[in-house]
């Protein structure tokens, strides 16, 4: 007798209790298909469980958070928390999920959500990260925002200087990242007017390439920027920080646009850490692995344009969300409901099979 | 796979058996710091160092003015490694930092282009009937003196220490920028963290000074030195690194690039002239030392005999706090007797006895 | 004649030094020459990367190439890989090869450099020694390089130098034979070919004496 067996066996396995593990889970339990979420967190909601406010209308984190989780609840998704899955291998047309030597479940789909990774920002080593307590990264000040963790200066300075750098670890190839993360641009114009709304006196500098304000109402929220919160935009790369006078950090960049060098002392520097692979997906034959990324490996690669979700190379095996690349909340939704509907055509044509 | 972290940044340095290639700056400006490395590599530490009196220049200084071809550099460079190879070493220490970038770039494009490593092979033959292996370690001096910085702390009777009241003496260091900047993995700490010279210092006893400018250039520029009317480009580079460093009130400049440490040593002299300032509180300027000087004075060699008096900041302020006895007539004296004493600058101070 | 654009692409520091650049601006933050020149290696990549023929020749007839200091702090940086101070390598090779290096103030002064470094390397196989450093040119040297050219051999034999003499050692006269293989190298290689065009400069501008 097989042990795996006694395993708990569903429709479809989703791996990440993130938005888009919530999301999908909610759309395909809505359908009527039996629903498993393993999440190796303790708690539900992934990156979000971190951020403050959200873009562009300020919306709070938690709020969303709560409403996602409500919904997930009500609907008796089981959960499977602080198990996190390391290994799929084929049986028959479904899978057995392991977690090292423990088989944790079988199903017959399964949907990766297990989102992405902030860039380790100790890696763009001219920043220096990890070493100056002023420098920051863009999750930290979220930290920050919800009072998790202190500022980096002190109660006296009403005026702090402040520098949000883009692009760290995004579109960078010394750290093999050449993709654009997307949404730190709006991030940092969103955590710019945060700042200059809790110190008005503060000089806050946002220093760019591009600004990529794709999304519904960004642009509008970059001009809102400039214009009610006196947010200056520079653009040019930072090319390093190292200790100042004081507690402070001496900064420089071009602003290219001028052609000329800048030098600045900046209070608190944000580094913009983008949006990285949280796992390397390594296919074999008849199972999948989910490893630690190395230098310069990608995201999960999905089939072509009429397919969100279908991994390439593999039967029954899905993706959702930001494991694929970039995105924002709305766009995780979204693909959520797009994943979901594939799955179903797949499962449904399994049945059909197995009818005839 | 690619370090992720400047910690990940360690080389393999081998134990013994090295080719040694001389450096024209440090020759010309710091002869007893090249005596004083070979000195304590073979003596102190009975390495084998070899050395074959027909190398020469790399030419590094000459190609970064742009006067030499790529082809011509690459091939000198090829003359060096059989000297090497001839000699039987395939380990090659390097004095100058300018050197350590050619022969790291030039090893690179030849990896990178076997088709130019075979062009080079037959420019040498044809032309001296030469040929030549690979290196199989390339070695900076400082590499190896911080390699072997525990042997030579253990055998020091010094400490980088204020000795009359046991401070930690604050040390900036000054990392020559073709030591890491162009090959991070070539080098102790990479890019922008190197402990080349920081752990050498710590292991001492010193105390590091992180200062804003500490990776900015010093500004040799080479042609902008070598051009009189240029110069300015290399003085105003310095300025900012000491303009840099002054609030952090260091004892010690501490270097591993000859050019580095004679420009550190003399523009501070230059600026003193120009606008009657020095970068320490006594108005005798910081002094400067490079990784073998530090080395041959902890291991207690003769300040005189290692050339020190050929710096025009005066090292005795650092000898005292050090605790180093030192014998003050013989400074400006000469294997033929008493020689004359050099001229006094206006503002720096100096100290004759 | 090939174009100049063609010329410079079969260089290879033009190809290590620039696949694209996204005009971030970090080579010029970072660059020593930037802060002291009216010079920005981001604009000199931009304008190479346009590919202009005309750009090209007035760069190489310009002032800009001649700033770098060669330093190469912009390699270590570069979020595209790009080595800026390579591809100047590579613009001065070839506004020296060209013979347009003439038409700058910073570029006739290859003519004085190639006389002075150049010529010393196959006549002492240094590229400096301290006999070049007169102190009536390099007064930032100080009263002691003053001292120190007159000891002379006194004072470099105590501090373990062979000083110009015969033999082993730091600043050593070269060995027989060593400068002709130098010669030889010079000659195979292109060097003294490349020179050659620097002195058709020279003659063009009639500088012939010791500018
Ligand atoms: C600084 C920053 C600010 C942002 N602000 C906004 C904003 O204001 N508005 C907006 O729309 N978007 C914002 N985003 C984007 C938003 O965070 C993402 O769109 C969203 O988190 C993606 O959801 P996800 O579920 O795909 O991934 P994640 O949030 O990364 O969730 C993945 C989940 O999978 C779990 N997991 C991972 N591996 C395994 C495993 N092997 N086994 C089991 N579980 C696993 C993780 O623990 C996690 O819970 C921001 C992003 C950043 C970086
Ligand atoms: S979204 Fe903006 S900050 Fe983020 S990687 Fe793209 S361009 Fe850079
Ligand atoms: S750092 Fe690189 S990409 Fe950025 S401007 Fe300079 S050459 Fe271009």
């Amino acid at each position: 007798m097989n042990a795996s067996e006694y395993l708990p066996k569903d429709e479809v396995a989703i791996i990440g209790g993130g938005p888009a593990g919530m999301q999908t889970a909610l759309a395909l339990s809505e359908r009527g298909f039996s629903v498993r979420i393993y999440e190796q967190k303790e708690q539900l909601g992934g990156h979000l469980k971190g951020w403050h406010h959200l873009f562009p209308h300020g919306v709070a984190a938690s709020d969303l958070l709560g409403q996602l989780k409500e919904q997930v609840l009500a609907r008796a998704v089981p959960l499977h928390l602080g198990q996190s899955v390391d290994r799929l291998q084929k049986v028959g047309a479904g899978w057995v999920l392991w977690q090292g030597e423990r088989p944790l479940g079988r199903a017959g789909v399964v949907v990766l959500a297990n989102g992405f990774a902030l860039f380790d920002a100790r890696r763009k080593e001219e920043y220096g990260y990890g070493l100056y307590p002023s420098v920051l990264t863009a999750a930290d000040l979220e930290a920050v925002f919800r009072k998790e963790q202190p500022w980096p200066f002190g109660s006296d300075r009403m005026a702090p200087q402040v520098g949000f750098v883009h692009c760290v670890g995004s579109r960078d190839l010394k750290c093999g990242s050449p993709h654009c993360s997307k949404l730190c641009c709006v991030t940092a114009v969103k955590q710019a007017m945060a700042v200059k709304s809790l110190f008005p006196e503060a000089q806050v500098y946002c220093f760019y390439m591009d600004l990529r304000m794709h999304g519904l109402e960004y642009e509008e929220l970059y001009r809102k920027a400039q214009v009610d919160y006196g947010v200056r935009f520079i653009r040019g790369r930072l090319s390093e920080a190292a200790p100042g006078q004081g507690k402070r950090l001496h900064v420089k960049a071009e602003d290219t646009l001028q052609g000329r060098p800048l030098h600045l002392q900046l209070d608190m520097l944000v580094l913009m850490s983008g949006m990285v692979p949280a796992f390397l997906l390594e296919q074999q034959e008849r199972a999948v692995f989910l490893k630690e990324p190395v230098f310069g490996s990608g995201f999960v690669p999905v089939q072509g344009l009429l397919a969100a979700g279908s991994v390439v190379q593999q039967e029954g095996l899905f993706a959702s969300g930001a494991c694929k690349g970039p995105a924002t909340l709305p766009e995780v939704f979204a693909d959520a409901a797009a994943v979901a509907r594939e799955v179903e055509q797949y499962l449904k044509s399994l049945k059909a099979v197995a009818h005839a | 796979m690619t370090p992720l972290l400047w910690k990940d940044y360690q080389k393999e340095v081998p134990d013994n058996h090295y080719f040694f290639v001389r450096s024209c700056i440090r020759q010309t400006f710091f002869p007893g710091a090249e005596a004083a490395l070979l000195d304590i590599l073979r003596n102190s530490l009975g390495l084998d160092v070899f050395e074959d009196r027909r190398h020469t220049t790399c030419t590094g200084i000459a190609y970064h003015c742009d006067l030499v071809p790529l082809e011509t550099i690459m091939t000198v460079i090829a003359r060096q490694l059989s000297l090497m190879t001839e000699a039987g070493y395939r380990h090659l220490l390097v004095s100058c930092v300018t050197s350590f970038g050619i022969y790291l770039e030039m090893l690179d494009m030849w990896q990178h282009h076997p088709e130019m490593l075979e062009q080079t092979r037959e420019a040498l033959w044809k032309s001296t009937r030469r040929s030549f292996e690979l290196p199989v370690a390339l070695v900076h001096t400082s590499d190896l003196v911080y390699h072997l910085r525990k042997p030579i702390a253990d055998r020091s009777p010094h400490r980088l220490v204020d000795k009359s009241t046991q401070r930690a003496l604050r040390v900036v260091d000054h990392v020559g920028c073709h030591y890491a900047k162009i090959f991070p993995a070539g080098g102790f700490g990479g890019a922008e963290f190197p402990s080349v010279l920081s752990g050498l210092a710590e292991t001492f006893g010193g105390e590091m000074v992180d200062y804003p400018e500490r990776r900015h250039c010093c500004g040799f520029g080479f042609r902008h030195y070598l051009l009189q009317e240029n110069r300015g480009y290399s003085l105003s580079n310095s300025r900012i690194k000491f303009e840099s460093m002054e609030a952090f009130a260091p004892d010690l400049i501490l270097t591993n690039c000859p050019g580095c440490n004679m420009f550190l040593d003399r523009w501070q002299y230059t600026l003193a002239e120009m606008s009657g300032k020095t970068y320490d509180r006594e108005g005798k300027g910081i002094p400067v030392l490079s990784h073998e000087e530090l080395a041959a004075l902890m291991l207690g060699r003769d300040p005189w005999t290692l050339g020190l008096q050929m710096h025009q900041v005066q090292l005795e302020p650092l000898l005292d706090k050090i605790g180093i006895v030192y014998q003050a007539r013989q400074k400006y004296s000469m294997l033929a007797g008493a020689a004359s004493l050099p001229g006094e600058p206006s503002v720096l101070k100096v100290s004759f006895q | 004649m090939a174009s100049l654009l063609s010329q410079l692409k079969d260089d290879i520091r033009f190809s290590e030094g620039l696949s694209a650049c996204m005009n971030c601006g970090i080579c010029t933050a970072v660059c020593p020459a930037a802060a002291y020149f009216d010079y920005d290696p981001r604009r000199i990549c931009q304008l190479v990367q346009t590919g202009d023929e005309q750009d090209l020749e007035n760069l190489l007839k310009g002032e800009e190439i001649w700033m770098c200091g060669q330093c190469l702090s912009c390699k270590a940086r570069c979020p595209r890989g790009n080595v800026p101070g390579y591809l100047i390598q590579a613009l001065r090779k070839l506004s020296q090869q060209s013979g347009h290096f003439i038409h700058s103030r910073e570029g006739r002064k290859q003519i004085r450099l190639k006389r002075r470094i150049g010529h010393s390397i196959l006549e002492t196989g240094y590229c400096v020694h301290p006999q070049m450093v007169e102190p009536e040119t390099h007064p930032e040297q100080g009263p002691v390089w003053v001292w120190a050219l007159e000891q002379g051999a006194d004072l470099y034999r105590r501090c373990g130098s062979n000083y110009y003499g015969e033999g082993e050692g730091g600043l050593r006269k070269m060995a027989p034979g060593v400068l002709d293989e130098l010669e030889a190298i010079f000659e195979e290689t292109g060097g003294l070919r490349f020179w050659e065009a620097i002195e058709r400069g020279a003659e063009e501008l009639k500088l012939n004496t010791e500018p």
